[in-house]
């Protein structure tokens, strides 16, 4: 897909869905999830959208899992860990 | 969650918004052919997509979708007259064709400009007791959706339309969010006999209205006592949700445990960009379609046997309607939210305390959200994968459009009479895709 005009935006919504399919496919595997790592520009876009979470220290997540900010992690590509 | 700017894109429909744009890419169900019964009866108003539209049915009974204010001063044409194969204008005269032809303009003797110029007029087809219009650039419509129901003569199919004050994503995510069954519907649970108490009795909701969801089998909440038919089949709030695109949007599976050992409880949604929900064990379908960025219709569509009384068919469209809060008339679309009955509540009566059946349950937290909800707050978790399946399709719809191609699930190749839900208990190593024999996976979606 030509994303070059559409990269205006953060698409959350693609990486919330990659997410969650990870999340499904890791438990029909059996496997225990427990982290969600992120790209640094989703992270920010998390922080950004819930100040009130950041005051008190609440952990920011995502699908009932913390994230992590992680540089190796592209931004639409989240990883289940 | 989505960023506040995401969000705006997503929910806002007006002309020249990214969503408004994707929307206008498909066939849109815009008002109710029984508004319309009969050549040159009144004319109605529609507002769909954050735009006012006149709708009429001319002499010769051919449907009109119209702008609706009128080319020349901008009166309203749903004041206007509807006679001799057109709408005229109360103002000045000027008279329109269905197709937009300006057919007469008393105060303006020249030709010239009437034979140049059209009034905006949109395509429209009749079908499952709607009209369909296409509000896109001329050239780019889509096949028409031949859905089953859709296709059923006038007399056996059913319509009804809530209006809410809320943004349309709201109710749109609420007919494909099946883990909120078993809680906010505990009262209609109830009164068929299942779910974690029991109202026994109708007396709060004064009559049982909206049971027509079929559920299979049946199961007996106390041991030894025989299955019976017709009752919800589980109290497994925490269904699995399996979902594959295809061809049309997707189709996601709810499963759940089911009191029968060795089986499962399945309902399969189908969800067709980007108005309409097939939900499983409804003979019809769910569609939600944006009025302006901050209220919607909810119209249900059901297809009654063939061959059915017409009276009975009048009563099943009376059925779940209680004036004070809605109706079927015109005037009487909008819900007006009852007042929450905490006493009943209080005494076990009643779970959420509205009356009036599933969906004024569903319009009172869907319209609690505010009427453009931010989802910048949210916490979504993996059972709202239906949900943020949605958004994605609606998403890539908006890049792709941007990107000059066609937004997802126009319908191109699809058989839509062979789009299915399903509800079923079947066994627990069965595959849900079975339920729906029409099933085609397609690609996943790129990033």
């Amino acid at each position: 897909m030509d994303r070059e005009v559409s990269e205006l935006v953060l698409w959350m919504s693609v990486v919330v869905d990659n997410a969650c399919t990870q999340i499904w496919d890791a438990a029909d595997g059996g496997v225990k999830v427990t982290s969600l790592r992120v790209s640094p520009v989703v992270y920010d876009a998390v922080a950004a959208a819930r100040p009130k979470e950041v005051a008190r220290h609440y952990p920011l997540m995502l699908l009932g899992l913390p994230i992590v900010a992680d540089r190796d992690v592209a931004t639409y590509d989240p990883v289940v860990a | 969650m989505l960023t506040e700017e995401e969000n705006e894109a997503l929910c806002r429909v007006g002309p020249g918004t990214p969503m408004g744009k994707v929307l206008r890419r498909y066939w849109t169900p815009a008002f109710q052919l029984g508004d319309l019964p009969e050549p040159d009866c009144p004319p109605v108003k529609v507002t769909i997509l954050g735009e006012n539209f006149v709708a009429f049915r001319d002499t010769q009974g051919r449907l009109g979708f119209l702008d609706e204010l009128c080319c020349h001063r901008g009166a309203s044409l749903t004041l206007g007259r509807v006679e001799d194969c057109g709408i005229r204008c109360l103002y000045h005269g000027w008279k329109y064709a269905v197709d937009g032809t300006i057919m007469e303009t008393p105060n303006l003797a020249s030709t010239t400009f009437r034979e140049r110029v059209k009034h905006g007029a949109y395509p429209v087809r009749e079908a499952g007791g709607l009209g369909w219009v296409y509000l896109g650039p001329p050239g780019t419509e889509p096949p028409f959706p031949n859905f089953g129901w859709a296709s059923a003569p006038a007399d056996e199919v059913v319509v009804s339309e809530i209006i809410m004050d809320c943004n349309w994503m709201q109710a749109q995510e609420g007919s494909i969010d099946s883990s909120h069954v078993g809680i906010l519907h505990l009262d209609t649970l109830a009164t068929m006999g299942s779910g974690p108490r029991s109202v026994g009795s109708f007396d709060f909701a004064g009559e049982p209205w909206d049971l027509d969801m079929q559920v299979p089998g049946g199961a007996s909440r106390t041991p030894g006592e025989a299955p019976r038919p017709g009752v919800w089949p589980s109290e497994d709030n925490a269904p699995k949700i399996e979902l594959e695109n295809t061809p049309f949007g997707f189709h996601y599976a709810a499963i759940r445990d089911a009191s029968e050992p060795g089986k499962k409880f399945v309902r399969v949604t189908a969800f067709v960009m980007p108005y309409t929900a097939l939900i499983g064990g409804s003979n019809g379908a769910v569609i939600v379609v944006p009025r302006d960025d901050y209220s919607c219709s909810t119209i249900g569509v059901f297809r009654l046997p063939p061959g059915t009384d017409k009276a009975v068919a009048a009563e099943r469209a009376r059925r779940g309607i209680d004036p004070a809060v809605w109706g079927p008339e015109p005037e009487n679309r909008k819900l007006k939210l009852p007042k929450q009955d905490r006493a009943a509540m209080a005494a076990g009566q009643s779970f959420a305390g509205f009356r009036g059946g599933n969906r004024v349950q569903d319009g009172a937290v869907q319209m609690s959200s505010g009427p453009m909800y931010d989802r910048a707050k949210e916490h979504l978790v993996p059972a709202d994968l239906a949900i943020i399946r949605l958004r994605r399709l609606f998403a890539d719809s908006i890049r792709l459009l941007e990107a000059g191609h066609d937004p997802v699930g126009r319908g191109e190749g699809t058989d839509f009479t062979q789009v299915t839900a399903a509800s079923s208990i079947i066994d627990a190593s069965a595959d849900w895709r079975d339920l729906v024999p029409g099933h085609q996976a397609s690609k996943e979606p790129a990033n």
